[in-house]
């Protein structure tokens, strides 16, 4: 039985039915990471013993599988009454799983910012938040755009976990049509294909971002 | 006589703009300031040199709250300074800081670098807060690089821009930490230039640097530090004349005779 090019051919159209979930799951899960994680270093970086929690918990996400994330949140939340949908449980789990390594990349991106700028922000009598959106936020975004680019590349490719919530994604949808045709080898070739156009596009549009943010003002 | 230091103008300008008492700090174990007590009048000019380590940078970060500090008390016209967080703000927006590092946001424009204050804290609108921003890139000479990003400027110039950025806020004491170390030799002339006009519009300065020459020509008092304390507090003429200490001779004999 050999690669049935027709076959594969015909299997497109239902995997990319599924595109909109994906890239739904994906944009969502990038944003809510990104927001949480950006959180969670503000308040870790703020100190004190909800510093020390927020450290603990970023610790705890980052040593824990992404499966049991979404496994816990889909099957143990509802013994709490707390009943979620398959897709918003999908992107609640990656959301939180990646804030947890997102935090240590804006950690780092924060610590690579001299300490004038923040004098010198004190020094103008700038508020603490006009001096994290103004002076520290965008000089971050730019000491690790490559390395945010990664992570929102790992977020799409992470979003076939959502099939074990029956989250009709792509990879689910090809393996819904190998079940149905016990042949694997075309729908799985065509969503892997599909996977990578996907991730060389975020990769490209984040290098193009990545060379406007440096292109202003280089230090 | 009393009749005329009673006058309210003469009481006005007798309040100093700052004032030190019994300043101490320390860093963990380390004291690097020791009972510093020092006044400075409106209008008038103060260095404040010395070796390094003797803690001249400390203090001048000390007077707008940069620096904590364990005892003492720091006076800015009257409001306490590291009391609580209001009146440090308060305070601190009597200042205007420029640094030996320039320290310009390095992902803003000339102009953004002098607006961002003046629109976050003053809260002008864009327009007016160019404005502002020009007439004082205007003052320090470099109007024509407000589109400029501080990368593709000389260090020279970033300072003058750094000290335009800090005057948009209109302090009433200016402060410099080491403005000129920064730089390479021949770009010292051009920020001492700008700093030398700034003082004859009346600013009260408070000027940490080694520039002894532009000490002689523009300060009214020099305050010499040594290991944390204040061994010499003379006026300029006296200071270059005469200085006492043993410590400030053995300095300025130093510095001179390059």
């Amino acid at each position: 039985m050999g690669f049935d090019f027709d076959f594969a051919l015909s299997t497109i159209p239902t995997i990319i039915g599924a595109i909109g979930t994906t890239l739904l799951a994906t944009v969502l899960s990038c944003l809510g990471a990104s927001v949480l994680g950006f959180t969670f270093e503000m308040i870790r970086r703020g100190g004190g013993a909800t510093g020390l929690a927020v450290r603990f918990l970023i610790d705890f996400i980052r040593s824990t599988p992404v499966l049991a994330w979404l496994y816990f949140l889909y099957f143990v939340l509802p013994f709490y009454g707390i009943r979620l949908g398959a897709v918003t449980v999908g992107i609640l789990g990656l959301s939180l799983y990646y804030s947890g390594y997102l935090a240590e990349v804006f950690k780092a991106g924060i610590d690579a910012i001299p300490k004038g700028q923040q004098e010198a922000a004190r020094a103008l009598s700038l508020t603490r938040r006009d001096t994290v959106v103004f002076v520290i936020a965008p000089q971050m975004l730019r000491n690790i755009a490559a390395p945010l680019g990664n992570y929102l590349v790992s977020i799409l490719k992470a979003t076939p976990y959502l099939a074990i919530l029956a989250v009709p994604e792509m990879l689910g949808r090809a393996f819904d049509i190998a079940s149905e045709t016990y042949r694997y080898a075309e729908p799985l070739t065509v969503a892997g294909i599909l996977f990578l156009a996907l991730a060389l596009l975020i990769s490209y549009g984040v290098k193009r971002i990545e060379q406007r943010l440096l292109a202003a003002g280089r230090r | 006589m009393l009749a005329e230091t009673s006058h309210p103008v003469a009481a006005v300008q007798l309040i100093p703009h700052v004032r030190i008492d019994g300043l101490n700090k320390w860093f963990a174990a380390l004291q690097v300031l020791k009972n510093i007590d020092l006044s400075v009048r409106p209008g008038v000019r103060i260095v404040v040199c010395g070796p390094s380590g003797s803690g001249k940078s400390t203090l001048i970060r000390c007077i707008n709250g940069l620096e904590p500090f364990q005892k003492g008390t720091i006076q800015l016209d009257g409001i306490a300074l590291g009391r609580n967080a209001r009146d440090t703000a308060t305070a601190r927006r009597l200042t205007g800081m420029v640094f030996q590092s320039f320290n310009l946001f390095p992902h803003l424009t000339v102009l953004a670098n002098c607006t961002l204050a003046l629109r976050r804290v003053l809260l002008k609108p864009a327009r007016e807060a160019e404005e502002i921003a020009m007439q004082h890139l205007t003052a320090v000479r470099i109007p024509e690089k407000a589109q400029a990003f501080p990368a593709q400027l000389s260090g020279g110039q970033q300072q003058r821009v750094a000290i335009a950025r800090a005057l948009c806020l209109n302090p009433r004491i200016m402060l410099f930490d080491e403005p000129t170390s920064a730089l390479d030799p021949e770009m010292i002339k051009e920020v001492l230039d700008v700093m030398i006009a700034l003082a004859g519009s009346g600013v009260t300065m408070v000027c940490v640097t080694h520039e002894m020459g532009f000490a002689r020509e523009v300060a009214d008092e020099i305050v010499f530090m040594d290991e944390g304390r204040i061994v010499e507090h003379a006026s300029s003429r006296d200071f270059f004349s005469r200085a006492a200490h043993p410590r400030a001779r053995l300095f300025l004999d130093t510095i001179l005779s390059h």
